[in-house]
């Protein structure tokens, strides 16, 4: 499964970089081989365990054995999570699009590429943390001004 | 001799463990400097023009070819044939040389010298004959009962790549030859790392690359009896191959120069020589020494771990260079991978192009620690510690 994320991942740098469009080729050639029900016979899924394993090593045997043994559990949720944050990145670009925020109709809902969210400039006054427009988990109220 | 300042001449080994030997060695820096040289000083031609630098690119092939010749002994510098690597040298034989009969090879042959049997044998319908070999090491039974008058070529690996173990070739040479059959030894690992006497040793064609004793990659030689290079037809004709030519005919030029087709790989010919001069100043027998004591190293090392199965003979000096292992069932590449990108050690994991061998012991390949006289104790302790470290993570 982490062909799946590799194509995806290198897909992307290799529009920008040669670098990448080989093994974003090789990615690719693997993904389609596994739906297709057949082995991956580059060799890629195996390459980028030992590389990752291998520099999980230096750091910790541990976590390197543990990573090893669960690779392919890992490669899953990864593979989940790709696919969930490129789902919601989806749809907070259309609205973005559609309704110049990514909140959707509902503009009071954080949103990461609305500039405003982050501003302080517009509440910078303030006696508690609810005063700040951005969200709690972002801004604090220090000292009567909104903190990032 | 001291090891420790020769590998001062491989800088590359302050940064990592280089145990891959047997596919490519090293350069000491002489060897790049002199190839440096010929694009510096003299990147002319040779064997063509009358100019100096052309004259001068002649002198230092020549050179080169004497190197070669002070190193496995020849008798005459034009018994050797220059050519690309061992793979070419031997197509150049199987292609040029007129076989009729049958031909004889280990079961351990690399594929540069199994596939062009295989080939042949297809296209002029001859037998190709095996022997066994008992424990990985070569049955010489085996061989005197297969060996008859039929057998017109006995081509086999000298050393293998795939255990180290080097076969009884002056034995096998003298059956050969009481059977009226020529012998072509594959010296692509042999030569690099023992004394090879050719003159002693009689073989009729020996072939070997300058990648793995030293020298650059391109470059290679094949060396033959007289009589046999002059039986032997060039794989490709052209330039500085013929004396003359007409519209519709052509005057062949004398051995090696028939052979040496075209513009030749002066810097890799240059390069090549330097490195013989480089080995042949150690000496063969202190690099066989320096091996040996690494490889036992690792050879302690490794066997007792659980799981480890090394092939090739259990003794360490009957394959001095090469410790090639399987560990329980797991992937030969990922070990590799592990010890690449944990401890810098740097491993051929595979089938080694013996794919043959593998195939018929139903195994899917082996790491390889293929050494060289620039590693030292140090490494072996490296790898062994690396390697356990592996296990503990790969199970």
């Amino acid at each position: 499964m982490i062909c799946v994320i590799a194509m995806v991942v290198f897909g992307i740098l290799g529009i920008f970089s040669v670098k990448y469009r080989t093994i974003a080729k090789e990615s690719f050639d693997c993904v389609f081989r596994r739906i297709t029900l057949r082995p991956c016979t580059t060799g890629l899924d195996e390459r980028l365990k030992g590389q990752i394993t291998g520099k999980l090593m230096k750091r910790s045997p541990k976590i390197a054995a543990f990573t090893y043994k669960y690779f392919e559990v890992f490669s899953w949720l990864f593979l989940i999570l790709l696919i969930g944050s490129l789902v919601y990145s989806g749809i907070s670009a259309y609205n973005l699009i559609a309704y110049g925020n990514c909140g959707g109709p509902d503009p009071e809902d954080f949103c990461v590429f609305d500039p405003s969210t982050y501003s302080t400039d517009e509440a910078c006054e303030c006696t508690t943390d609810k005063d700040c427009t951005c969200p709690e988990s972002v801004c604090k109220c220090l000292d009567g001004k909104c903190v990032p | 001799m001291n090891f420790e300042r020769i590998r001062q001449d491989f800088p590359i080994l302050n940064k990592l463990v280089y145990l891959d030997s047997a596919c490519m060695s090293l350069k000491p820096i002489q060897v790049i400097e002199k190839i440096n040289e010929y694009y510096k000083e003299y990147p002319g031609c040779g064997g063509r023009g009358v100019h100096s630098i052309s004259k001068k690119v002649d002198e230092e092939v020549f050179k080169a070819r004497k190197e070669i010749q002070k190193l496995f002994n020849i008798k005459k510098e034009s018994q050797i044939v220059f050519s690309k690597n061992t793979t070419e040298s031997l197509n150049l034989v199987y292609n040029g040389l007129n076989i009729k009969g049958n031909i004889i090879t280990t079961d351990k042959e690399h594929n540069s010298n199994l596939l062009p049997v295989i080939k042949l044998c297809r296209e002029r319908g001859m037998k190709h004959i095996i022997v066994n070999s008992n424990n990985c090491v070569f049955d010489l039974a085996d061989f005197e009962k297969k060996m008859n008058k039929g057998i017109s070529l006995v081509s086999m690996v000298h050393t293998s790549n795939l255990d180290g173990s080097t076969i009884p070739a002056k034995e096998i040479i003298k059956i050969a030859h009481d059977n009226n059959s020529i012998v072509m030894l594959d010296g692509a690992q042999s030569a690099p790392h023992k004394e090879i006497d050719l003159k002693k040793l009689d073989a009729d064609l020996f072939a070997c690359s300058g990648h793995k004793m030293l020298g650059p990659t391109g470059i290679g030689m094949l060396y033959g009896k007289e009589e046999i290079l002059e039986k032997l037809n060039p794989l490709i004709v052209g330039g500085e191959t013929v004396t003359n030519s007409t519209y519709n005919s052509y005057e062949i030029e004398k051995v090696p120069n028939r052979f040496e087709a075209g513009l030749q790989h002066y810097s890799g010919i240059i390069g090549f020589g330097e490195a013989c001069n480089y080995l042949r100043k150690v000496g063969m027998d202190n690099i066989m020494k320096q091996e040996l004591k690494v490889n036992q190293i690792i050879d302690d090392g490794l066997r007792p771990i659980g799981g480890i199965n090394i092939l090739g003979p259990e003794d360490v000096r009957f394959r001095p260079g090469i410790t090639s292992f399987t560990y329980k069932n797991k992937d030969v590449h990922q070990i590799a991978l592990l010890l690449d990108h944990s401890k810098k050690i740097m491993m051929r994991s595979g089938m080694h192009c013996v794919h043959s061998w593998f195939n018929k012991h139903n195994l899917k390949g082996s790491v390889r620690a293929s050494l060289y006289l620039y590693n030292n104790e140090e490494d072996a302790h490296k790898l062994v510690e690396g390697f356990k470290h592996v296990t503990k993570v790969i199970g």
